[in-house]
């Protein structure tokens, strides 16, 4: 009995090695693994489904500055508190964009509590530079003037159709001009 | 077979006019009111003559729209028949009684206690209402009614009040309202807590109580056990749980469908898989979708594989509780659990909390290259299961201090309520795949495990015997598995129709199952989950009886309890 225990012994330890030194050697992760989550910032439209469906309400949606200003008009993206994340992935599952992703990152310390509340910096993978944030601001900022203008003359066309009742030449002529501000603005929505 | 429709008929022409509300869903299961006064004749008229052995527990629900409480019992038979009778009482808000069940199901009481602690739903003919999860400054607060507004109360922040004891703890009592006082209706409910309980039991200055726990060898996780010691022999014992009470059930009314989900893994991270099955099976059934058959072998690839890690460690912990001799199997089946879990997280992405499985379907479909990956896996947890018997079988030291220890007799066993591998090592057949079959299992073929014996190394045996089951289950599905969508088409709201539903799948453990209301909202109106470690710890103190001071690791241990269930 003794020496079949024994024989066991030896052979497992033969066998194979177990153990390894871990910070040097992480175990190999699949790549379903859900660890510290990643941050797609240029299609984040920050509609904040992710911090809705959070079962802990460890999501908050703060402002951060290089995202995509066409797609996130408010400019606020997740920020994640991972003393309170429980890794379920529901907000991955729920993200209509497909911009959050659990990676293969798990190590996560800190010197205390605040240390481990991932910013959308923290957490973001691909981001806009400060060059083509300018860039795309000042292309919303045009898009918004657009935007204003083609509302300006909408309503005029819609004072001046009021207006003119009676005269309905004035107010045909108009009309192409406004939609062909709208048409403009879609295009470029698009893009 | 007997079916749903058969049993009611028999009932209505025994208790003619006595069925309030009657439901047939289908040939398993049935939904009945009853009339209060008639619930002990007709339960005993179940008992006795249609084959319902099996109380399989019971869940309050506060109807506070209809100013009504309800007591679901749910009726079972051990193998005569598979029909569930969900039997339903309605007792009136303000002064709610039901007769206690307790004199024809010994098990009824602590499902019957915890109702009383959460709903102060009284019953008549209990011989101990003492709360059980509770502590016992919260008694009275019956936390699970919904007009419960927290402790303390978080809309006056009167009700509770803090004080400081002489020896420095903090303690919460509970002060009667104004309206109360004035009333004079307020009577403090007032019970003798755990130590008194006990302490009244000691006879004589020969008998000592010996404390085990709440940290203790027996299970990880904290639960007190008192040993009334009799010289070396246990002459009663005594079990105090709800140490680590998460209020689970409550915590998902405040969450929505799927959020609700995620807290049925940690309830028992080791069965997690079936956890989570058990949920969203009774969800698919109010919102009356079936999974796809890819998820559905999907779900029981992942649930065979999560038995096959349980059990291994299961065994294993037990094995280093009982001798420090066999320390090393413990060593050899976590290696081998680490495979079985790796090839979990290779589909799920978590090693123990998955939140897999979805309504109709599941998370993540099967990686490319898993059944290359699995097959040797098996294989391997195949050879090593085969040898760990052969080795527990040639110990001698084991087989001292397991044979014969604990035993449990099938009539014993069935009256404690146990269900899982204690209740199959006592020769009963008793398993939710066939009793129940839901998913693909109907269409697999494999065994159900028993043994004859019922002591401590029957049950470890037929552990050991269900992980090659499972093998065998899992190569079978790796065969058959159909290509096709994961996910069945769900509304965009999940908001089922008012209803409700009871599904039960066999945990690792034994018998889990959840029974489900809706009220037409997106949030589950009443979730009540039937653990089968619940029934297990229930079934200790008598389990333990008689037993020597050595042998309550041996006994207590090898049930493979988790108390992070029980204090769900």
């Amino acid at each position: 009995m003794v020496l079949k225990g024994m024989k066991w012994t030896l052979k497992t330890a033969m066998e194979r090695e177990v153990t390894r030194l871990f910070p040097e050697y992480m175990m190999p992760l699949p790549d379903a693994e859900r660890g510290i989550h990643e941050l797609d910032a240029t299609i984040c439209i920050g509609c904040g489904s992710c911090a809705r469906i959070c079962p802990n309400s460890c999501i908050e949606m703060v402002p951060y500055k290089y995202g995509n200003p066409l797609k996130n008009k408010k400019m606020v993206f997740p920020q994640i508190d991972f003393g309170r994340c429980m890794f379920c992935g529901l907000c991955v599952d729920e993200c209509p964009v497909s911009c959050l992703k659990m990676g293969k990152k798990v190590v996560l310390a800190g010197w205390n509590r605040k240390d481990i509340i991932y910013s959308p910096d923290r957490i973001a993978v691909k981001k806009h530079t400060d060059k083509e944030v300018a860039e795309l601001e000042a292309e919303a900022k045009r898009i918004a003037a657009e935007k204003k203008k083609a509302a300006a003359a909408a309503a005029k066309e819609k004072a001046a159709k009021a207006k003119a009742e009676g005269s309905g030449a004035e107010g045909e002529a108009k009309k192409p001009a406004a939609k062909k501000a709208a048409a403009e603005k879609t295009s470029e929505g698009g893009a | 077979m007997v079916t749903a429709s058969e049993v009611l008929s028999a009932i209505k022409s025994a208790f003619p006019g006595s069925v309030k509300e009657e439901r047939v869903e289908s040939d398993r299961r049935l939904w009945i009111t009853v009339d209060p006064g008639k619930l002990l004749d007709m339960t005993k008229f179940l008992r006795d003559k249609h084959g319902f052995d099996h109380y399989s527990g019971a869940a309050g629900v506060d109807r506070i729209a209809d100013n009504l409480f309800e007591v679901v019992e749910i009726l079972t038979s051990h193998g005569a028949h598979q029909v569930v009778v969900l039997m339903k009482v309605k007792t009136p808000r303000d002064a709610p009684s039901v007769n206690s069940l307790t004199g024809l199901y010994w098990n009824a009481n602590w499902y019957e206690r915890e109702i009383w602690e959460m709903y102060g739903i009284n019953f008549p003919g209990h011989p101990e209402l003492y709360p059980l999860l509770l502590p016992d400054e919260l008694v009275g607060a019956f936390p699970w009614r919904k007009d419960f507004k927290g402790y303390p109360d978080t809309s006056t922040g009167r009700r509770a009040v803090e004080s400081v004891t002489s020896d420095g703890h903090t303690e919460f009592t509970i002060m009667p309202t104004d309206k109360e006082m004035e009333g004079g209706v307020f009577q403090r409910i007032k019970v003798p807590n755990f130590r008194e309980r006990e302490e009244m039991e000691l006879g004589s200055d020969a008998e000592m109580i010996m404390h085990m726990g709440p940290q203790h060898a027996v299970v990880p996780g904290p639960f007190l056990l008192d040993l009334l010691l009799d010289g070396e022999r246990v002459k009663r014992a005594f079990l105090d749980v709800g140490y680590i009470h998460k209020g689970i059930e409550k915590i998902m009314e405040n969450r929505n469908w799927l959020q609700a989900l995620v807290y049925t893994d940690r309830m028992c991270y080791m069965a997690s898989i079936s956890n989570n099955e058990a949920y969203c099976g009774a969800v698919e059934k109010l919102l009356g979708i079936v999974p796809t058959e890819r998820a559905q072998y999907i779900r029981v690839i992942l649930a065979e594989l999560s038995r096959i890690q349980s059990h291994l460690l299961g065994t294993a912990e037990f094995l280093t509780l009982i001798a420090s001799a066999i320390y090393s199997p413990f060593m050899y089946m976590i290696i081998d659990r680490e495979d079985v879990v790796s090839l979990i997280e290779s589909v799920t992405g978590a090693r123990i909390t998955h939140t897999f499985v979805r309504f109709g379907g599941v998370r993540n479909d099967l990686p490319p290259d898993f059944k290359e990956k699995t097959l040797p896996v098996l294989k391997m947890v195949k050879e090593k299961t085969l040898q760990y018997k052969d080795l527990l079988a040639s110990d001698s030291i084991y087989k001292k201090r397991m044979v014969g220890v604990g035993v449990l007799t099938a009539e014993k066993a069935k009256n404690l309520g146990v269900s899982g591998p204690a209740l199959r090592a006592t020769n009963v057949a008793y398993d939710m795949r066939r009793e129940d079959p839901h998913l693909v299992y109907p269409d697999l073929d494999f065994d159900v495990i028993t043994r004859t014996a019922g002591d401590s190394a029957a049950r470890v045996e037929v552990r050991l015997d269900e992980i090659l089951e499972s093998v065998k289950i899992i190569e079978q599905c790796l065969d058959r598995i159909p290509e096709g969508p994961i996910q069945e088409k769900l509304p965009k709201k999940i908001k089922p129709e008012p209803g409700e539903a009871y599904y039960r799948v066999e945990d690792p453990r034994g018998e889990m199952g959840f029974y489900v209301v809706s009220d037409g909202s997106d949030k589950p109106y009443r979730v009540k989950v039937r653990g089968p470690v619940y029934a297990y710890f229930q079934a200790l103190p008598p389990l333990l009886e008689g037993a020597y001071i050595a042998d309550v690791v041996a006994i207590a241990g090898s049930m493979d309890a988790c108390t992070s269930e029980v204090d769900r």
